[in-house]
């Protein structure tokens, strides 16, 4: 929700946005759920005048609107069903048809969605009030309540002075409820209801009432508030039993078309919160609702050497691709440029001369096609920030009303987001009213743990397809040429607008999220915007409401609360194990010990309680951590309660999974299985966190010392029952357990008699557990690799032909900071021991590939390491690779050096003795280019050896020496750097090709003690020359094939992309070659 | 540039027999590349290259295909409206492999079985031109058929969806042909070998020494020395030698190494010297020699055969390899274009593949998008000017033959050369009528 000033000042020009200190206590996001109240503003904005020229796009522009208004939705003598993608609040004037009895300002509700017809709906919604409760006071009567409440409203009225509103506090009511902390043997207390009038008065309220309040007779007093801290828009969903993304339908006769249109909707009406059906998705209305998808990018002409800068640099082009959700082609696909640009096929191209007709024709565009959401890679940082600051430079006042109501300016705004799970991040909110930003990269860097999350690599990992970059700073060049040169960055653009979609469609993130937002209950907007903890209040709150229950609003305790003891992992007996090794599973081990056990707020037994309650032992469970829980009969927890419907839920999903036949449906199902899980196990996570909303350590540390005694059950169990002695075979050895499996060797040799024993053992421990805990058979590796607790790798069997694919884990070869050779290496030895079974082979390898590397004859692409550049040198504490050699080729050339936000890639060369290793970063280009030679050694130590002696210290003796100081390593070969100092001064001098001689006449190639070699020595230059050119081929063919052209050349300078070294060292390898090839002149 | 065969005596009990003679004139000229340098040129430029001849001959084609039609670019494409256009093919392919594929995350469970044919029923074309690309569909235009780098013509209408519905198709067609040479009545012949591999397990060098023996007239009654006498060119078409290619890695060879590397070729050279001391001989290099990978690929270098090239009847020549023999003009390749052809898209015979390539007047159209070729800048010498009279490809799986004939009376004699050393075959063409036929070498020893 975008904050705004006084009405007035919007008619002024808008002041640039400067990010101003205050909004950083927005940090805290996570923690305090703070409402911020919106409002509607009295004054619209007048029209501008459209002339002839934008009257020519708009009719361009027409034929993408949306389909009409049928007749009964006309005369509103239909209901009107459709599904919601964004509900948020403002204030406005009390509606004097819906809610006769009120005036002054209110909270009207605004939910955004579209009908299945494909009509934008704009639903206002009166006569729902923010309120929260207190626990009442004992011996508080209805007398004492009014008088209360007007000690209340006075100190609100004191607080509140600017406000114009009649009254504060509207109705304390009341109620009676019970507290979700603690089992409690009365069913329920009384508490109070506090109604007030406006959702931010909420939080007023409660630091009143945290603070203490004067009441006669009782003196001053200080209240523990209830459900105080809950987002407006949330309150009305859970009291409307509304959930993210469902469907919502308003009865005809029970709304009322607005008088004058705030929005761009086609179906703006107001109604009265009570008359709202909100539907199940279930059925009919499981379907998602054929939303329009805008995918957008933009590009900007950047000064040389430096990263675009909306103060500076303009927007040349926008390109824009619309689609129709659950379709798999665009509708609509245009791009706006600066400038002539010659046409694309297939592409609406529009060309404009000014910046600011640009711009203004991107917002009518948005206008007229109405996107329900809006997708980009990285638009919620950068593109949709930059367009909006790029008008306030240029004074395009009436640029930023990119939103649904009507005189709404979009604004920028600087926010943290932290989180344990995923870190702090800064960020930019852009609020686009009545339209959901859906920011793939942010997606990306939640969901997925990905070396890179460039546009690039994120599309090779996922599509399978390079992407071609095209360098900012050539940029500028292309828009300076001609209309072909526009044409081709358009092209550009398009794709870089296409990708996102594509993303979106591949990963299926509409119905992940969809579904993950019915599922939890919370708008989809917080799905990207927020953390976990959300999602699990979202869910405590609605189940709390049907059981009376209200959620007390903890203080911060911060993280003094102290840790707790984690998940238990076994001591792992490294070594590779050459026989199958069976794994049993907990399915879902944290979730069922809540089940099981009955863990959960209401049945915690606080230990003065368990003194006083005097209760029957048989009736409480003394968890292994020493907290003492009710049992189910006296009390059934509410979490165990929320976790048995998820699972319910997911194994109704799955099997209804497998009964679909429709695609469509099919996404949707998968996609609420995978939410439900999710969902079941963030619970756990929920109680434990310390910052969260409400923690409760003895809950989440009696789950986890739960899970450690039952894998040291299993264990047990294991060992003593599969034992010659129990007439089996073998002995069984537990190998190594962690967290939720336990590995066991039950010395069998054959996949199918492990897995035969596996599903045994499985079984006859799951019989000693309590329900619903289970011990699973899934797997068994063979043969397994164990390194260290949680270092291995084995190939997967699930069934006893084949295996399934090979698993490791915490050996990779992912990070970032590691060098591709790394990878394959790692890759390439695990694949030879566990795959070919020949670890011989595997030692040969290494020793081949170490060889390469101290002979100069690796390629150096996969020497390349990369590091993103997050801010400038002076900011870094210690001095880095990356940032110096930053500064080192800003000093050769400032207009291709990287920039802050770029990703900096390296090679480390060698140098003089003891020169630190972020002395010795170097481009690898600039590598390329003069012959400089790397440093072979700083490879075999920092990047290989570690990786490489970790896999092969189980297996082999001496693994050490072995690999890494055999003769293998005696022979180096370094080239010599063509611009060094002394090479300056030295002479060139034909030698002979067989050995190297020098060779004074400079007509022949051997000398004549090789003469006698050269037809083998011929082939050996032919041999050279004749793989390069293969090599050659292949790979510029490749880049012809991303960039979609074959006519024009290949710009592209990615360096995500990994042949984009091989083929310029390719080319320069190749004139090489063919020159000493040419020496032997015919 | 004329050689003539040195005159050479053939045995014979009854007396002697005289070799015959042509003119031999050597066409090699465009397959060059001495002079040519790697200066950081990109492919882009031969396509370039290659359509701006193509165009133009295409255009010259156009009033007599269809006058009435507009010509336009790809850009300049209208919804709706029918016309022309000209550019170069694109076959866009679900299963072509890529070197992208060697960085992909996760390798399967089992290697990938390599398919030796990469067509895929998804598969669709591009046309494109320096403007732009346009999706091509309409029935006529056969994906399976075509290949990258073909330039053509296109009669049809841009559709809604941005694509092109292709109602018809011009191909350049063969080009001019020289009239063939009234023939003198005499019979001369050309053998046609390929696929050597001296030094594979595979080849039988009892074999290879019998073929010698019989074109040198040393087997045989006098009828078949007669035959011999009349042969006046030999050509090799590529694969002459095989060796193992582990050893060129850029290390030191040993000793034992060496010979392994140099034994192959010493004995070929031996085996030349014995044609090349009575019968022209031209040798063209292919995938397995000691030559460049990419075409067209250069000579091989005389030092490889201390022997043979001291007679001035051996030609080391290109590949492909161009020559007029007697005015009779020939053209032919050790068979990577027609290889690649196979694996991206499908006939039914290799000699269709032959006459298509005649027919879109480009010796190697997948070149250089799937099949190695040097970065030529300013020219496209796989483009064929002049129809030849004989078109010959190396190292196939069996012999086959036709007569083609062009709509202009062009007339072309294809042939498909076996691989000798798996089937013992050569193949013998008669310049006087253009007729051919195998001429297979088969050894068994009865045990």
């Amino acid at each position: 929700m975008s904050a705004t000033g006084n009405p007035r000042k919007r008619q002024q020009p808008p002041t640039p946005a400067t990010p101003s200190p205050q909004l950083k206590h927005q940090a805290a996001m996570e923690e305090e759920e703070l409402d911020e109240d919106v409002f509607l503003e009295e004054t619209l904005l007048q029209y501008e005048e459209e002339d002839s020229q934008r009257r020519a796009l708009a009719d361009r522009l027409a034929k993408w609107k949306r389909p009409a208004l049928s007749p009964s939705l006309l005369s509103q003598s239909q209901n009107i069903v459709f599904q919601q993608l964004e509900i948020d609040y403002v204030i406005g004037d009390s509606h004097k048809e819906f809610l006769p009895s009120s005036s002054g300002p209110a909270a009207i509700i605004r939910i955004f969605g579209v009908t299945r017809e494909g009509h934008s709906v704009c639903s206002l919604v009166h006569g729902f009030e923010p309120y929260f409760y207190i626990s009442c006071p004992p011996g508080m009567g209805p007398d004492d309540i009014s008088h209360f409440h007007q000690i209340l409203e006075g100190r609100m009225r004191e607080a509140n002075r600017n406000s114009k509103v009649p009254k504060f506090v509207r109705r304390i009511e009341l109620v009676q409820r019970r507290s979700i902390m603690y089992y409690q043997q009365q069913s329920s207390q009384p508490f109070l209801k506090i109604v007030v009038a406006l959702p931010t008065m909420v939080t007023s309220c409660r630091g009143i009432l945290d603070r203490g309040i004067q009441i006669d007779g009782l003196g001053m007093k200080s209240f523990m508030t209830y459900e105080s801290n809950v987002l407006f828009a949330l309150r009305f969903m859970i009291d409307c039993n509304i959930v993210g993304g469902n469907w919502i339908e308003v009865p005809h006769g029970k709304y009322k078309k607005t008088a004058r249109n705030l929005s761009y909707c086609q179906l703006e009406f107001d109604c009265l919160f009570s008359d709202l059906i909100s539907h199940v998705p279930e059925g009919e209305f499981s379907k998602m609702a054929p939303f329009r998808i805008l995918s957008f990018d933009i590009e900007c002409a950047g000064r040389k050497g430096l990263f675009p800068e909306p103060t500076h640099d303009p927007v040349i082009q926008v390109a824009n691709l619309v689609t129709l959700q659950g379709e798999d082609q665009p509708f609509v696909r245009n791009v706006m440029t600066l400038k002539s640009c010659a046409p694309i096929v297939g592409v609406d191209v529009m060309s404009f001369d000014t910046e600011k007709e640009v711009l203004l024709a991107w917002r009518d565009f948005i206008r007229e096609v109405d996107p329900d959401i809006i997708i980009g890679y990285n638009i919620c940082k950068f593109d949709l920030p930059y367009l909006i600051q790029r008008a306030e430079v240029l004074g395009i006042a009436e640029f930023p009303i990119l939103g649904r109501i009507r005189n709404s300016r979009v604004r920028v705004k600087d926010t943290t987001f932290s989180s344990r799970q995923y870190g702090t991040r800064e960020s930019k909110e852009v609020t686009v009213e009545g339209r959901l930003q859906f920011d793939l990269l942010q997606a990306m860097q939640r969901e997925h743990k990905l070396s890179s999350y460039s546009l690039n690599s994120v599309s090779a990992h996922f599509l399978n397809e390079q992407k071609e970059d095209v360098h900012h700073s050539i940029i500028s060049d292309l828009q300076n040429g001609n209309s072909e040169t526009r044409r081709r960055l358009a092209v550009y653009c398009l794709k870089d607008a296409y990708l996102p979609q594509r993303l979106l469609d591949k990963l299926m993130f509409v119905y992940n999220y969809v579904e993950m937002a019915r599922v939890t209950g919370v708008p989809i907007s917080f799905l990207l915007s927020r953390g976990q903890s959300i999602k699990v209040l979202s869910q405590l709150l609605r189940k709390a409401k049907q059981k009376n229950l209200v959620i007390p609003n903890v203080k911060q305790a911060g993280s003094e609360q102290g840790t707790y003891e984690g998940a238990t992992v076994l001591e792992a007996r490294a070594g590779f194990y050459e026989k199958p090794i069976a794994t049993l599973d907990f399915a879902s081990l944290y979730p069922s010990i809540m089940m099981a056990y009955n863990l959960c707020y209401c049945t915690l037994v606080t230990p003065e309680d368990a003194r006083k309650l005097n209760l029957p032992p048989e009736c409480v469970n003394k968890t292994p951590s020493g907290e003492t829980f009710v049992k189910s009969n006296l009390q059934k927890g509410i979490l165990p309660e929320i976790l048995e419907e998820l699972l319910a839920a997911r194994k109704r999903a799955k099997a209804d999974l497998k009964e679909a036949k429709d695609p469509l449906e099919k996404a949707v199902l998968d996609g609420r299985q995978l939410a439900l899980k999710i969902s079941a196990n963030s619970v756990y996570g929920f109680t434990g966190a310390t910052i969260g909303q409400l923690p409760c350590l003895e809950i989440s540390s009696s789950v986890t010392s739960y899970g450690r005694q039952m894998i040291e059950h299993t264990k047990k169990l294991v060992e003593d029952k599969f034992t010659v002695l129990g007439g089996y075979e073998h002995n069984a050895e537990v190998i190594y357990g962690d967290t939720d499996s336990v590995m066991v060797q039950f010395g069998v040799s054959s996949v199918e008699e492990a897995m035969n024993l596996g599903r045994e053992a499985a079984d006859y421990i799951s019989g000693t557990f309590i329900k619903p805990i289970k011990l699973e058979f899934e797997k068994v590796y063979y043969p397994y690799l164990l390194i260290s607790k949680k270092r291995y790798a084995g190939l997967y069997w699930t069934n006893p032909k084949k295996f399934d694919k090979m698993d490791t884990k915490g050996i990779e070869t992912v990070r970032r900071d590691n060098c591709l050779l790394v990878k394959n290496l790692v890759t390439e030895c695990l694949n030879k021991i566990l795959i070919e079974r020949d670890i011989p082979g595997a030692v040969q390898y290494v020793k081949n590939t170490i060889s390469d590397l101290l002979m100069n004859r690796m390629d150096l692409s996969l020497l390349v390491i990369t590091k993103g550049l997050t801010k400038t040198g002076d900011d870094y504490e210690v001095k880095a690779a990356h940032v110096e050699l930053a500064e080192r080729m800003r000093k050769r050339d400032a207009a291709t050096a990287p920039n802050v936000g770029d990703r900096v890639p390296y090679v480390i060369i060698k140098a003089a003795k003891g020169a630190k290793a972020y002395e010795r970063s170097e481009d690898p280009i600039y590598v390329l280019e003069n012959n400089i030679p790397i440093d072979p050694h700083y490879y075999l130590e920092n990047q290989i050896s570690k990786p490489l002696l970790r896999i092969f210290e189980p297996i082999l003796k001496n693994a050490s020496k072995e690999l890494l100081q055999g003769s293998h390593t005696r022979s180096i070969s370094i080239s010599t750097p063509s611009n060094s100092g002394i090479m300056k001064f030295a002479k060139k001098q034909l030698t002979c090709i067989g050995c190297k001689a020098l060779i004074s006449n400079s007509d022949h190639t051997l000398c004549s003690h090789c003469k006698g070699r050269e037809a083998e020595l011929y082939c050996k230059s032919v041999a050279n020359v004749s793989e390069l050119e293969e090599l050659f081929g292949r790979l510029w063919t490749q880049c012809q094939e991303c960039q979609g052209s074959l006519h024009q050349d290949v710009l592209c300078t990615s360096r995500d992309c990994p042949i984009f070294y091989r083929r310029k060292k390719a080319q320069k390898d190749m004139a090489e070659a063919k020159l000493q090839l040419d020496r032997w002149n015919f | 540039m004329a050689a003539a065969a040195a005159p050479v005596e053939v045995d014979s009990g009854n007396g002697v027999l005289q070799r015959k003679q042509s003119i031999y004139k050597s066409m090699d000229e465009s397959f060059e590349i001495q002079k040519e340098m790697y200066r950081g040129q990109q492919y882009s430029q031969i396509y370039f290259a290659r359509l701006h001849l193509m165009r133009t001959l295409l255009y010259s084609l156009l009033p007599t295909w269809k006058p009435h039609l507009p010509i336009c670019t790809v850009l300049g494409l209208e919804e709706g409206k029918e016309c022309i256009i000209v550019g170069t093919l694109y076959k866009h392919m679900k299963l072509k492999p890529s070197i992208l594929d060697e960085y992909s995350k996760e390798r399967s469970a089992s290697p990938l079985v390599k398919p030796h044919n990469f067509v895929h029923s998804d598969d669709y074309l591009v046309l494109e031109d320096e403007s732009g690309r346009v999706k091509l569909r309409g029935s006529l235009l056969l994906p399976s058929v075509y290949v990258t780098g073909i330039v053509v013509a296109l009669h049809g209408k841009e559709t809604g969806a941005g694509d092109f519905v292709v109602e018809d198709i011009l191909e350049a067609g063969l080009p001019h042909q020289i009239e063939l040479p009234l023939n003198s009545g005499e019979d001369k012949y050309v053998v046609f070998i390929s696929g050597l591999s001296v030094g594979s397990s595979s080849a039988n060098p009892l074999h290879f020494q019998l073929f010698v023996d019989h074109i040198t007239g040393h087997l045989g009654d006098e009828k078949e020395q007669g035959i011999a006498a009349q042969i006046v060119q030999v050509v090799v078409a590529g694969n002459s030698v095989e060796f193992p290619r582990g050893l060129l890695n850029g290390q030191n060879l040993g000793s034992k190494d060496q010979s392994r590397l140099s034994e192959p070729i010493k004995e070929l050279d031996i085996l030349l010297t014995q044609i090349a001391a009575g019968i022209a001989l031209d040798i063209m290099p292919g995938t397995s020699d000691p030559a460049n990978f990419s075409l067209p690929q250069q000579p091989l270098h005389k030092c490889l055969f201390p022997g043979s090239a001291a007679y001035n009847t051996f030609r080391s020549c290109t590949n492909p390899h161009s020559f007029e023999l007697d005015n009779v003009r020939f053209l032919g390749t050790s068979g990577q274009n027609i290889d690649d052809l196979a694996k991206y898209s499908d006939a039914k015979s290799k000699l269709e593949f032959m006459e298509r390539t005649l027919r879109w007047r480009h010796l190697a159209p997948t070149a250089p998008n799937t099949l190695g070729c040097y970065p030529f800048t300013d020219r496209d010498p796989f483009f064929i000017e002049k129809c030849p009279h004989v078109y010959f490809v190396g190292n196939q799986e069996k012999y086959e033959s036709s007569l083609i004939k062009g709509s202009d009376g062009q007339v072309v004699r294809l042939i498909c050369i076996p691989r000798f050393a798996e089937t013992g075959t050569a193949v013998v063409l008669n310049l006087r009528n253009l007729e051919c036929h195998a001429l297979s070498f088969g050894t068994q020893f009865s045990s």
